[in-house]
């Protein structure tokens, strides 16, 4: 049962992992928690649902979750033009950040709800088999693919950030982006990658919760308080600390409600978060900040 | 330039408010001319004919149809309303209500207790609508009990949990609200009598929302009759509307090996928890209620097996009163499935058109709530009511268990009655 129970959780640890690492990305350059992210996971669930239903037969998989992602990416673009852009020009203070990142979540909700309503839409099986039996553990097949896709898109990721210019850009923009902008980089073009590669996970966070839980427009605000509580106790701003905490969150939620059952485990997990920012604000990994919004 | 983005931002903001759709239908007024002529005759040396024409105009009758019309009971509230709306077609096309038409207004309540209250006030202040036909779900129902009574405005629904029409606790009746089909704890104890009697079913376990009246009043009742007659709950497992992840539960489920398990959620939070449970390696029986009919397939990623749950009407039966009206809704909307809320409501419209016909002023709430108690013998799509006066809910109705095939199609077993 613990193998089991380990499994499971793991593999919803990995969708908090892709909520989670959104949110890391984006605070680690702008200092603030973007909470516009649940919205537009919710827009690219419904996104990836009709653009399989566009063709007959249905395109394979794969081709949705790259619709879906490059759709993320332009949603996200789309935000920072917008709406981030300008406070940035302007040196507002970060509290509207903050404002903005929560108008646009209500915002882009309220657009899919007149829309589509609060129906449940279904997305496709995916697999014909839907789970497979090895020995007395159960493994859902569509867990698989969400683990292996999630592992792969934060490999790539972490590798980008430690091995690569533009990672070495992005670090030192995080650390301090007055400097680097003297030292000669462009610290919007940073910004913009931030939001291609933030808006690319929630693109696929989006098309693998519309197929776990069904699309409707509150699918990605629900998961997204689980990858902000995941990327508070990991460490505001670390891609590593919110990754870890994600699965760790995954795994220890499910064993939570197999033990005290879902209403307890929801408080108990809020309360978790209560207790690291009383008596470690900076997380697992993370290091204390300045102007945290 | 600052003043110019706030009036562009003002505009943004309430354009959209502005277009909102509330969910009323749009109701035009319509008054009906009758032309009455009298005649009189004295008999004998002389015949007087006198001719009076005389000009009436005869007001519609204007009934509320409150239903869910979006949101996960949106399967059941939209065949819903088409039923009421065909129904009253029907009974005008038939002549109405000694002669005045009646007029229905629909609104969506989105299986929510405030907009609920919301639709209510709106069709009782603003249309002085006479009677309310209620969801077939009791979440939002359960907020018209004490204003129903205020108003003195009967609702007739299929909102089956019994909190809906008598209190819990003294079990008096509320007086405005009637319930015709089965209750929840009738229809559980059906299903239960069919597990425990023709299945031999002895080991139950029960998954379902405790954020859901529906779920708990069907989930609670079944524990009960199991218990009662012999059986045993080895787990009894829940969740929220805030869960969308119940593969815990289903764990736990499996572990505690029960014969069958039941879910009596709404068709998708059951249609989930049947693929956790299928998922988690459970190959027992599933017992559902009547919300896993021919759409619920739709929503499962899973095979279907072993599967009995409850439905209302003999839906696939040509010779059932429900047969024609359902197809007429699968070709009026395009759907790929009959369902039997259509039935519902014109199963609701049904009992109060009969109290209407009954009543010297149709439009008088307290002469239609004595006559809605007297309801005795009434036909409906599946079977005849006669609504108890001291609970409002029938007193006996049937229920069909059906099966699903390896083709997904639904399969009538049996009618069972209480």
């Amino acid at each position: 049962m613990v193998f089991q129970l380990t499994i499971n959780g793991i593999s919803n640890g990995a969708i908090y992992a892709l909520v989670a690492v959104g949110f890391a990305l984006v605070f680690n350059i702008l200092r603030f928690s973007n909470f516009a992210y649940g919205s537009m996971s919710s827009a690219c669930a419904f996104i990836g649902f009709f653009f399989q239903r566009a063709f007959d037969p249905p395109p394979p998989f794969i081709v949705t979750l790259l619709f879906a992602s490059f759709s993320g990416m332009v949603i996200a673009l789309l935000i920072d033009f917008l709406g981030y852009r300008r406070i940035r020009i302007n040196n507002s203070p970060k509290i509207y950040y903050f404002l903005m990142s929560l108008n646009f979540s209500i915002f882009i909700e309220q657009i899919l709800t007149i829309f589509y309503g609060t129906n449940i839409y279904s997305y496709p099986s995916i697999f014909k088999i839907q789970s497979l039996q090895v020995g007395s553990l159960y493994i859902k097949t569509m867990n698989l693919l969400i683990l292996g896709v999630s592992v792969l898109l934060l490999v790539a990721l972490i590798l980008l950030i430690n091995k690569t210019k533009i990672g070495l850009a992005i670090r030192a923009v995080a650390i301090d982006a007055e400097t680097s902008r003297l030292m000669g980089i462009n610290s919007n073009m940073i910004i913009i990658t931030i939001f291609t590669i933030a808006g690319i996970l929630s693109g696929v966070a989006g098309v693998f919760l519309g197929v776990q839980y069904g699309v409707y427009p509150g699918v990605g605000p629900s998961v997204m308080l689980k990858g902000f509580l995941a990327s508070i106790i990991g460490g505001l701003g670390s891609l590593r600390g919110a990754i870890f905490a994600a699965l760790a969150l995954g795994i220890f939620e499910i064993f939570l409600t197999f033990f005290i059952g879902a209403t307890e485990t929801t408080v108990v997990l809020f309360g978790i978060m209560l207790a690291f920012l009383f008596i470690r604000p900076q997380g697992i990994a993370g290091k204390l900040v300045e102007n945290k919004v | 330039m600052k003043k110019l983005l706030l009036v562009l931002l003002m505009l943004i903001v309430v354009l959209p408010l502005a277009a909102c759709d509330s969910g009323v239908s749009d109701v035009p007024e319509e008054t009906e001319e009758v032309v009455v002529e009298e005649t009189e005759e004295v008999v004998g040396e002389e015949t007087e004919e006198v001719v009076v024409e005389e000009t009436e105009e005869l007001e519609p009758i204007l009934i509320g149809n409150i239903q869910d019309l979006t949101g996960p009971a949106s399967a059941a509230g939209r065949p819903q309303t088409w039923g009421v709306e065909y129904a009253v077609q029907v009974v005008n096309e038939n002549g109405g209500i000694n002669g005045r038409m009646i007029e229905v207004i629909s609104m969506d309540c989105k299986n929510d207790v405030t907009e609920g209250i919301n639709n209510y006030r709106s069709l009782v202040d603003e249309y002085n609508v006479v009677a309310i036909i209620g969801p077939g779900l009791s979440n939002p129902a359960s907020g018209w009990i004490e204003v129903s009574e205020e108003d003195q405005v009967p609702i007739v629904g299929h909102f089956m949990d019994e909190i809906c029409t008598t209190d819990p606790d003294t079990g008096e009746v509320y007086p405005y609200m009637f319930l015709v089909e089965p209750s929840c704890s009738q229809q559980s104890e059906l299903l239960a009598k069919y597990a425990v009697e023709e299945l031999g079913l002895t080991k139950f376990a029960t998954l379902y929302n405790t954020g859901n009246a529906f779920a708990v009043a069907h989930a609670k009742p079944l524990m009960a009759y199991v218990e009662a007659h012999g059986g045993e709950v080895v787990a009894e497992e829940t969740f929220t509307w805030s869960d969308s992840d119940y593969s815990a539960q289903a764990l736990k489920i499996v572990a505690a090996k029960p014969e069958a398990v039941f879910l009596s959620d709404y068709a998708t939070q059951s249609a989930l928890a049947y693929d956790f449970l299928r998922d988690a390696g459970y190959e027992g029986v599933i017992l559902g209620a009547n919300t896993m009919s021919s759409t619920w397939s739709t929503l499962v990623k899973n095979e279907i097996h072993d599967c009995y749950f409850l439905q209302n009407y003999d839906i696939d039966n040509p010779e059932a009163g429900v047969y024609d009206m359902t197809r007429l809704w699968m070709e009026d909307l395009g759907a790929d499935f009959p369902a039997g809320n259509v039935g519902f409501g014109w199963d609701a419209v049904q009992v109060l058109v009969a109290a209407m016909r009954k009543a010297e002023d149709p439009t008088d709430g307290v002469e239609l709530r004595d006559l809605l108690e007297q309801t005795d013998g009434v036909q409906l799509a599946g079977d005849t009511i006669t609504i108890d006066p001291n609970t409002h809910r029938p007193t006996s109705m049937g229920m069909f268990i059906v099966t699903y095939d390896e083709n997904n199609l639904m399969q009538f077993l049996t009618f069972m009655k209480p």
